[in-house]
């Protein structure tokens, strides 16, 4: 903590702080009051609008539905006439009764650990980047920018989960013998991931370095 | 008058709304929680009512998998199995479709459905692949919505709602129906037995029956069931019969039933069927509703009832009027010393006998009394000749015969009928006495006398005479073959030959005679006479006379006759030959009369007839010239007269004085007389070959 405090460079001079506005989509650097870019014709914006406020609202979308995604069957198995329904959590425990823990390690950590751990990492990020917020002890700004990243970087690893499930369903299909369906959980799991996804496009990491602006002000 | 400026006035900028603050992408989580709390709302919806069944076991029923299914629809799943607290039943928990759950009565069975092979075929077979499922069957009730339950091991053998009369039977022992057992109307399957079960006191079996819809109309109280299980030999007047039922009703027992007497009432609720054990005494029972509206009484008899069971006969004149219902002894109380009566409770119908259907116990006791005072008593016999059984007989005594006495009412309102002292000398002994019947009956003396009887047709068989029988016929067979091959049999078709010869003969003779050519030149001399004569004759009148005469003679010729005659016998030779036995007779009779036949086709094909005809019309005509000619030279006449003359003599010898005439018809007869002869010798043998063996 002190560490990363300390590798903190000194306060520098932002775009902001010189009135200027950088372009998003093609970087050319404009007077701030310009609407548009003057090369690439993109709206122009010192900081994201609304930033926080899209955040929150794709990450609350994306918890919403990674609910049913738990609680419904991920996979329907039909074999023989007999119909077998897993949800994720239970996929997971019959691969561990199996034996096939290096194969449950995978899904449980595709399927619950990344999602859980994206949630905790963009609402801690949107948390702290608030201005006055109380939870900024654990974290460095280098250390902020870094989680953001790996959010970022990991998001479309936990889509495996419904690949699997999307190639099952598309190669299982011999009628009575066997034939795999997807369950409701499958939209809902793929919907949560593009949601998280959606929430940690949305968060602008310029908001981490606005706070030590502040500080310094 | 100051003047002063105004205050200096605050100017805030306007405060952003905390709405207007909200971005629009709030839309995204808020569809978010609508759409997964429909999905909650609609697998809340769909996740059914639980409900519980017991079990005294489960197998195969499978948390998670076991499907209930309602008229093979599914309706839900199992979701626990597990014991009660006591370990007694297994308890399963399942979930059920809202819509059927409201409509599940507290009677709804419960079943486990497994493959099952039986006489009656496989069942289940489905649930080999599928795993056992969990059958229910009720009927819809809506708002009952029961949610605990008893199942059964099985299911009802009758689905409910399914359309029939369930009827309830009584018999002695059910050792021969068991439950499932198919009853039969007609060889066809209409219904089924549900488990038996023993009445509470034991003394009979009751067991349910279904019908099923469209045959329960055939039931009334003129129903008669019989058990048909197995086979049933039975040896009577009529013989050995064997009777095999279906192979179901053969493994599993069972039943079938009909009307037996026209007039049966519809079924009232708790009507009892007897059970038979067979048909024939099925048919013969017309003993109708003993139980609907029976009126019991007693009477009490002195001495052994011993074969006296229940469920024997009470018999009025012969009739079953109804049944004993139980035996007791009791002590009389009224005589001096201790005497024990044996008191016999019985069920007498109104109906059987003879009181109308509505006629209750009031009616039959008052129709009883006025009986008793007539001379009706009670009384023991035997039911048959060979038994030992007994039936209660109501007899009809004189009543200067009997001691009078008059139809009791105890107190309990129980009647009792008097009865006097069977016939039987020694009831006991009536089974020795039966035995000591047949011990004394000559079966010896029949043995021996049926071993003389076949000794004497063993030995009439092996005498010789009767050994010699058949030979003796096959040397009369011999001879007559001999006599039919013999010289004389051989020699009658020469015989023949010879007749027939003569007659050729004669029919040459006769065409030979020329008599016919004369005929014509005289008649041509005629028709030139009168050609020339213009004028009639005086005496022509006469002359006509004559020649009508001489006509009329002409016609009388016998020559039809004998062509007829010469027919028949045609047709006598014909049939002759045609019969079976005249084929067998040596052909040169065939040819014989084939010869005859040709003769008598010449002489029918012959010209003498024709001539004869000819000559007829010729003359005729003549005749008729003559008579257009008003008059006639005398000389004309007397030449005329000549010649009817001659015409006369020509046809004499033709007419019925002419030897040949008699001759061939003599010929014929004497032919038919042979022919004959020799088809009634024929006949005789076709109709009667034993006058061959006989010698007649």
């Amino acid at each position: 903590m002190s560490a990363s405090d300390k590798a903190t460079p000194p306060p520098a001079l932002t775009a902001r702080a010189a009135g200027l506005v950088g372009c998003q989509s093609c970087g050319r650097v404009h007077e701030r009051g310009v609407e548009t870019c003057t090369r690439c014709g993109a709206a122009l914006h010192s900081r994201m609008p609304d930033s926080l406020q899209k955040v929150w609202a794709w990450l609350f979308a994306g918890m919403v539905v990674y609910i049913p995604a738990n609680i419904y069957p991920m996979l329907q198995t039909s074999s023989l006439g007999r119909t077998t329904q897993s949800t994720i959590i239970g996929g997971v425990v019959e691969l561990i009764e199996y034996g096939s823990i290096g194969v449950a390690l995978i899904v449980f950590v595709a399927s619950v650990l990344i999602p859980v751990g994206k949630f905790v990492a963009i609402g801690y990020l949107a948390l702290v980047v608030r201005p006055g917020s109380r939870w900024r002890k654990g974290t460095g700004f280098h250390g902020r920018q870094h989680l953001f990243e790996v959010v970022e970087f990991i998001g479309r690893w936990s889509m495996i989960d419904v690949f699997v499930v999307a190639i099952l369903s598309a190669l299982v299909q011999l009628d009575f013998a066997a034939t795999i369906n997807p369950g409701i959980a499958a939209v809902s799991f793929s919907l949560s991931v593009a949601f998280t996804m959606l929430a940690a496009q949305s968060f602008d990491p310029r908001l981490i370095w606005d706070v030590e602006e502040a500080k310094a002000v | 008058m100051s003047y002063q400026d105004p205050a200096e006035m605050k100017v805030d900028p306007p405060k952003r709304s905390f709405w207007r603050n909200l971005s629009l992408i709030w839309l995204v989580p808020l569809v978010a929680v609508v759409i997964s709390l429909g999905i909650a709302w609609q697998t809340f919806a769909a996740r059914g009512v639980q409900i519980e069944i017991l079990f005294d076991n489960a197998s195969g029923v499978t948390p998670g998998d076991t499907i209930i299914r309602f008229r093979d629809v599914g309706i839900g799943t199992v979701e626990d199995v597990q014991f009660t607290s006591d370990l007694s039943q297994v308890l399963v928990t399942a979930s059920i479709d809202r819509a059927v759950a409201d409509t599940l009565p507290e009677d709804a069975r419960f079943w486990v459905v497994q493959p099952e092979v039986s006489a009656r075929g496989i069942t289940g077979l489905s649930t080999v692949l599928s795993g056992v499922y969990i059958e229910t069957s009720f009927v819809p009730t809506s708002g009952a919505a029961a949610r605990s339950f008893t199942g059964t091991a099985t299911g009802p053998l009758v689905r409910e709602g399914q359309q029939g009369t369930r009827i309830t039977m009584r018999t002695r022992e059910a050792n021969r129906v068991s439950e499932g057992a198919p009853i039969l109307f007609r060889g066809i399957e209409v219904g089924h037995i549900e488990a038996p079960r023993l009445i509470l006191s034991g003394e009979s079996v009751v067991f349910d029956a279904f019908i099923e819809a469209p045959h329960d109309r055939r039931l009334t109280t003129a129903t008669r069931f019989w058990d048909t299980s197995g086979f049933s030999v039975s040896f009577g007047a009529s013989g050995l019969s064997l009777n095999v039922g279906n192979l179901a009703a053969l493994l599993t027992g069972g039943i079938a039933f009909d009307t037996v007497f026209s007039g049966g009432e519809p079924l009232n609720p708790g009507y009892v069927f007897d059970l038979f054990p067979d048909e024939a005494s099925a048919r013969q029972s017309l003993f109708r509703s003993v139980g609907a509206n029976a009126v019991e009484m007693s009477t009490e008899f002195e001495g052994s009832v011993s074969g006296l069971e229940v469920g024997a006969a009470v018999q009025y004149r012969g009739l079953r009027v109804g049944e004993v219902r139980a035996i007791g002894a009791v002590l009389a109380e009224d005589t001096a010393r201790p005497e024990v009566r044996l008191l016999t409770t019985v069920a007498l119908d109104p109906q059987a006998i003879g009181l109308p259907v509505e006629a209750g116990a009031e009616r039959l006791i008052g129709f009883l009394e006025e009986a008793v005072e007539q001379g009706l008593r009670a009384r023991l016999s035997t039911s048959s000749l060979f038994s030992a059984a007994l039936i209660i007989e109501l007899a009809e005594l004189p009543v200067d015969e009997v001691a009078p006495a008059e139809l009791e009412r105890r107190e309990n309102g129980m009647a009792v009928l008097p009865s006097i002292p069977s016939d039987l000398p020694d009831f006991t002994a009536t089974a020795e006495g039966v035995l000591e019947r047949i011990n004394a009956l000559p079966v010896e003396e029949l043995m021996n006398q049926a071993v003389r009887l076949m000794a004497s047709i063993e030995m009439v068989v092996s005498s010789e005479g009767t050994r010699q029988a058949p030979d003796e016929a096959l040397a009369l067979i011999r001879d007559i073959r001999g006599l039919v091959g013999g010289e004389d049999a051989q020699a009658l078709p020469g015989e023949l030959r010879a007749g027939l010869a003569e007659l050729r003969g004669m029919v040459e003779e006769l065409r030979l005679r020329d008599a016919v050519d004369r005929l014509m030149d005289v008649l041509d001399n005629v028709e030139t006479v009168t050609a020339n004569t213009a004028t009639a004759s005086e005496d022509f009148p006469e002359l006509v006379e004559d020649l009508r005469a001489l006509i009329a003679r002409a016609s009388g010729v016998e020559v039809e006759e004998l062509a007829a005659a010469a027919t028949r016998v045609l047709n006598s030779a014909d049939q002759l030959i045609g019969s079976d036995e005249m084929r067998q007779l040596p052909p040169a009779l065939a040819r014989a009369l084939d010869e005859v036949q040709q003769v008598l086709a010449d002489l029918r094909e012959g010209e003498a007839v024709e001539n004869v005809n000819r000559t007829l019309v010729s003359a005729r005509a003549a005749a008729d010239a003559v008579a257009e000619a008003m008059n006639s030279l005398p000389a004309l006449t007397q030449r005329l007269d000549r010649l009817v003359g001659q015409a006369d003599g020509l046809i004499a010898s033709y007419g019925s004085r002419s030897d040949f005439n008699s001759e061939a018809m003599q010929v014929m007869r004497e032919f038919r007389e042979t022919a004959r002869a020799v088809t009634q010798l024929a006949r005789t043998i076709e109709r009667n070959p034993n006058s061959l063996l006989l010698g007649r």
